[in-house]
């Protein structure tokens, strides 16, 4: 059988090892958080609340500007679900090549209020397991 | 057709609810002579399953667009061998195969001497318990994610498989990891039997083999992905901390805990409560890995649509946690054992299971932050792969460490080779000294780094002092698994943090310097051929110190079936030490070409240290009269 002082010895670590892992994830959730947002939740927060923060939406068709070489693009963030609300996104990179007009993306980076542009670091555009879409739209279609 | 085979699913469901009422039944009241009954209902359930994922499998060879299944994941340029793996492309194939595993599983185990030693009333909760999840998951088949949908009228083609996923990666990935997860469904059923019917023979000794097979399928699954991503998607990266990657990841941090605490049960027989929970934790992890991927609960970078099992999932889960809380806390236990000291192989052994179970909360929590923020926020929260790196990778370096310095340890404490242990120390300082001095100065990196070149150099001179060791296929097993492990944590600690990468716009002839490589640009070619309808190839020619390397040949493709859409083709100089990646981005008016070319170095150890782990990890698996033997090397 085991000593007592063993137990002693396995819950000092325990607490050690939990402090750790508590440090490491209360740090992290205050440095790294990010707001998640939908295009027409951004366009509702105020200005300074978004200064690092996760858009999703679709590439409006509209005013789509692509730089030379596909190293960047400037275009209309549409919000996926009404449709109707738009926020300016800039940004310059490494453009996927799945990047199209209505092609559902993710961009990361942070509002700029004087240009009211959302200038985005990083954009990757949704990895297409399937082409669901139309099957989507078939099924909104049936109700 | 596509009725007979929902009838065959359907017959298969009401056999399991059945023939699992009539094993919990037969266990309650002791009658194990409605075994054979039982075991019987196990075989026609397979049978049912099978029948109906052969009408599936025809109907994607024929290309049958009447079910609508096949007119979603198949279309008529598709190669053969992609026809027949679209049965596990979309969300009802996966999860019939899924349940096409399991139910074949429980036909071979039927037939297993592990199954043949396990008491008779272990027999029917088994049972129980095993066609209960196979009917919930007929259930799935039957009612939310049918994939014997029929289309009238049928279409002439079908909508086909995007590109990007018709690459050899793609065919064994997915099946891989759903092979991974059905696997632990005998374990995990067995746990909850044993422990509720107070079985004398340890189930851990018994489904040995079925953990090891479920854990090598799953870590070969998730390697796999990784590995597609680099090499196909063309991003640069092979791990984006995405809610569809880490949901793979979560069950097989719980399902690594559980083999070290195994271990510990199977020479000691200490913790057994432990690991009937860690068993069934592993297998929940399983549903909700697919709840993750399947619900939309989480936005991710994988489109696989929202759908409409995530309630189902949610109570499945719900249930399962309710049986894995009776298994652990009601169940008899027949040894009582306490542990050794903390300083001990068994200690470490303990140490790395509460690792692994860290790790898979902190990956857990960070993928569910949008969800859990929303209880006190109004907008949503999300946590980005710089809190997934800052959490992990310490606890990731600390895992090596430890497995650098256990080996030395005793089995129930002191040092057993204090030669080997001073050599371990002196090998870790000396690496992280001289990493230093080569300019690794991220402390993180330099941990993991030094802790691998450590853990290399125990596993090397384990095999030096202890001939006996030379001969064990078992020893092969375990060191070969963690010599893949430090070639891993070496591969992650140089390619993750000292990658360097860059966009150019380069003219034909010019040059452009990253890290001490000279890339030049010799020549655009664009062509067209029976499958592209443009190709745009750009040469680079790499060399150092004005020698030449190798040349790049990345290339930018547009498909005939996929006009609007744009793929890339990676190119590499392969190397153990920096790999040269590069893609074409596009090409301007003036005939310019843009690049994005990057440096990796060590990448490579990655896959070798991926493949590593699953091949040793067969060495593991051993004939059952070796597993019942008491095993004190």
């Amino acid at each position: 059988m085991a000593k007592k002082s063993n137990k002693g010895v396995y819950i000092v670590a325990m607490l050690l090892f939990l402090g750790g892992l508590g440090y490491l994830i209360v740090s992290g959730l205050s440095e790294d958080s990010t707001y998640f947002l939908n295009v027409s939740e951004a366009l509702a927060l105020e200005e300074g609340q978004f200064n690092k923060a996760r858009l999703f939406g679709k590439v409006s068709p509209r005013h789509l500007e692509r730089a030379p070489g596909s190293l960047g693009a400037d275009f209309d963030l549409v919000d996926k679900v009404d449709g109707v609300n738009v926020l300016r996104v800039s940004y310059r990179g490494a453009v996927p090549d799945t990047f199209k007009e209505n092609v559902e993306v993710i961009v990361e980076g942070r509002y700029d209020p004087a240009r009211n542009v959302f200038v985005a670091k990083s954009l990757v555009t949704k990895c297409p397991s399937k082409y669901r879409e139309q099957s989507e739209a078939m099924d909104r279609e049936k109700g | 057709m596509q009725l007979t085979a929902y009838i065959g699913l359907l017959f298969a469901l009401l056999v399991s609810i059945f023939t699992a009422g009539a094993a919990a039944w037969a266990a309650w009241k002791d009658r194990e002579d409605l075994k054979p009954l039982v075991e019987y209902g196990n075989i026609a359930t397979a049978l049912g399953v099978v029948f109906s994922s052969l009408i599936l499998l025809m109907a994607l060879a024929a290309r049958n667009y009447s079910f609508l299944y096949v007119y979603e994941q198949v279309d008529n340029t598709l190669s053969f061998v992609y026809t027949l793996t679209a049965f596990w492309g979309g969300r009802e194939g996966s999860l019939l195969f899924w349940e096409l595993v399991i139910a074949l599983g429980g036909v071979v185990y039927l037939y297993s001497p592990s199954y043949k030693a396990l008491g008779g009333r272990t027999k029917l909760y088994f049972w129980a318990v095993f066609m209960t999840v196979q009917a919930y998951f007929l259930l799935l088949l039957t009612g939310w994610s049918n994939p014997f949908i029929t289309l009238s009228p049928a279409p002439a083609d079908g909508r086909g498989l995007n590109p990007l996923l018709r690459n050899p990666g793609m065919i064994f990935h997915p099946p891989l990891l759903f092979m991974g997860f059905a696997g632990y469904t005998i374990p995990a059923a067995c746990a909850v039997a044993a422990s509720i019917a107070g079985e004398e023979k340890s189930w851990v000794k018994l489904t040995r083999n079925w953990n090891i097979l479920a854990w090598v399928f799953l870590t070969a699954g998730i390697v796999l992905g990784g590995w597609w991503s680099y090499m196909e998607l063309g991003w640069g990266g092979y791990w984006a901390w995405d809610p569809v990657e880490n949901a793979s990841l979560i069950p097989w941090f719980a399902g690594t805990a559980f083999m070290h605490t195994a271990v510990i049960e199977q020479r000691r027989g200490a913790l057994q409560r432990s690991n009937v929970f860690l068993m069934c934790l592993t297998f929940l992890l399983c549903i909700f890995s697919t709840y993750l991927t399947r619900s939309g609960v989480i936005e991710s970078l994988h489109t696989f649509g929202e759908s409409p099992v995530s309630l189902p999932l949610v109570l499945g889960m719900a249930a399962w946690l309710g049986l894995a809380l009776v298994g652990t806390f009601m169940g008899e236990q027949h040894v009582k054992r306490s542990l050794s000291d903390f300083m001990s192989r068994q200690g470490m052994l303990v140490a790395s299971a509460w690792f692994f179970l860290a790790l898979g909360f902190v990956v857990t929590l960070g993928t569910m932050w949008p969800v859990v923020s929303k209880l006190w926020s109004t907008e949503s929260v999300g946590l980005g792969p710089d809190f997934y790196n800052r959490v992990c990778l310490p606890f990731l370096s600390l895992l090596v460490l430890v497995f650098a310095f256990c080996p030395w340890l005793g089995w129930r404490g002191g040092i057993r080779n204090t030669r080997g242990m001073v050599i371990a120390l002196a090998v870790f300082l000396g690496s992280g000294g001289s990493f230093a001095l080569m300019g690794v100065t991220q402390p993180v990196a330099l941990l993991g780094a030094s802790s691998a070149i450590a853990a290399c150099c125990t596993i090397a001179m384990l095999f030096f002092f202890y001939p006996g060791m030379r001969t064990s296929l078992l020893s092969w097993g375990q060191y070969g698994i963690h010599l893949g492990v430090a070639f891993l944590a070496l591969g992650i600690a140089f390619s993750g943090p000292y990658k360097t990468e860059r966009e150019v716009l380069l003219a034909e002839g010019e040059t452009v310097q990253l890290e001490e490589y000279v890339l030049k640009f010799t020549e655009a070619r664009q062509d067209a051929t029976p499958e592209f309808r443009a190709r745009l190839t750009g040469t680079l020619e790499v060399s150092r110190d004005g020698e030449i390397l190798g040349v790049l040949h990345p290339e930018k493709r547009i498909y005939r079936n996929f006009p609007r859409q744009q793929f890339a083709e990676v190119s590499v100089i392969p190397s153990l030490g920096d790999e040269i990646y590069a893609t074409v981005l596009g090409i301007d008016e003036g005939g310019k070409v843009s690049f994005k070319i990057s440096v990796n170095p060590l990448v490579n150890w990655i896959w070798i240290g991926g493949t590593f782990m699953c091949v040793f990890g067969f060495l593991l698996l051993r004939r059952h009269r070796e597993v019942l033997e008491p095993n004190d090397r």
